[in-house]
């Protein structure tokens, strides 16, 4: 892999031997962007459309995925979702106990899912049986930001008991990502933060994006989340 | 915190550049790109890289790291080049906007998510005279 472009002597300081060298070793980024090709791919081939759920921890992304789930199953939509936690299959009994076919897959020590544990993922996965697949992140602003899974979509979710300050505190993922939902607005009252903090930062930070208020427990705002997420 | 898995993978990548280009003489720097979109602590890389390294042909190599600022595409207008960034007073720093600085419309990266070995310093161990001149 790579070649050997040419040698470059440096004017010695106290080391007149020492030189640089340029070498091709692979892209570690591009590396993990083919294993989600490759994901893509799969899921492309088998008709599944699915989307990198990431978020805050407790900001309502299984509740949320629960919500959109039972929209797309009334619309005759075929879902299915995989869980990524660090531990434990909490949030898999409640996907499998909503009736979704579903996979847990606990990352043991990372702090994110990356393209190559998804890929195993999905290996084993009845992918025949669904039409939507939600991959539900590890709660986590930062790491998942550096780790495409190869789906179709991303959303990120954050909710109003965060604080106001939650955008900007994580710029890169909301700056990369094209769908975020800000949940739990019933409750903004309760802890004194204006959702529109919230969606002004992530527009100066996206103009591209959108962001939709939610509140999954009373299932508002799941409608347009859907649609938003073209669905 | 990945940093860790990252230069993992990247000193097997490099141990596999070096098994095919065997280089004479000891390797005092590791130079590599990063690209500014990827969140990782250049203290906690250089850091992985000393600890993942002890005991291999690279130890005691210090990692050069050269910051790569994001380049976008935009299919839209034609544009290809830096982007504009948002920076708020409080922020601390800017970050950049991935939409095309000139139609504002969707624009694809090709630049700032490098994470790649490019160059090596190498010293053959030959203490020469300091450069006198």
């Amino acid at each position: 892999m790579g070649n050997r472009f040419g040698v470059f002597l440096r004017r010695g300081y106290h080391r007149a031997s020492m030189h640089d060298i340029r070498v091709g070793t692979q892209d570690v980024f591009k590396h993990q962007l083919e294993l989600a090709s490759h994901n893509y791919q799969l899921l492309t081939e088998r008709g599944v459309r699915a989307f990198n759920v990431m978020g805050a921890i407790g900001s309502g992304k299984t509740l949320l995925i629960l919500r959109l789930a039972e929209r797309l199953k009334e619309k005759g939509v075929r879902v299915g979702a995989i869980a990524g936690d660090v531990a434990g299959d909490d949030d898999h009994q409640k996907f499998v106990a909503a009736g979704l076919v579903a996979a847990n897959l606990n990352t043991g020590d990372d702090c994110h899912l990356d393209a190559h544990r998804v890929g195993h993922a999905l290996e084993n996965f009845p992918l025949a049986e669904v039409d939507v697949l939600f991959i539900e992140n590890v709660g986590n602003l930062v790491c998942p930001a550096d780790f495409p899974l190869g789906t179709t979509g991303d959303l990120v979710v954050i909710s109003v008991t965060e604080g106001d300050d939650m955008v900007r505190k994580h710029p890169k993922i909301f700056a990369q990502t094209d769908v975020v939902a800000v949940n739990k607005v019933d409750l903004a009252g309760f802890v004194g933060v204006d959702p529109m903090v919230l969606v002004d930062d992530y527009r100066r930070l996206n103009p591209q994006g959108t962001v939709v208020l939610t509140d999954a427990r009373s299932g508002r705002g799941v409608d347009e989340l859907l649609a938003s997420l073209g669905l | 915190m990945h940093e860790y898995s990252l230069a993992d993978a990247l000193l097997a990548g490099l141990t596999e550049y070096l098994r095919a280009h065997p280089v004479a003489g000891r390797v005092r720097e590791v130079h590599l790109r990063k690209g500014e979109l990827l969140i990782l602590s250049a203290e906690a890389l250089a850091e992985a890289w000393r600890i993942l390294t002890e005991g291999t042909e690279v130890a005691g190599s210090e990692l050069r790291i050269e910051a790569i600022p994001v380049r976008v595409r935009c299919s839209g207008c034609g544009y290809e080049g830096p982007v504009r960034y948002a920076s708020e007073e409080g922020w601390h720093f800017a970050v950049p906007v991935l939409a095309c600085p000139r139609c504002a419309g969707r624009a694809e990266v090709i630049e700032g998510r490098d994470l790649a070995i490019v160059g090596l310093s190498v010293d053959d161990g030959v203490e020469a005279s300091p450069p006198g001149r």
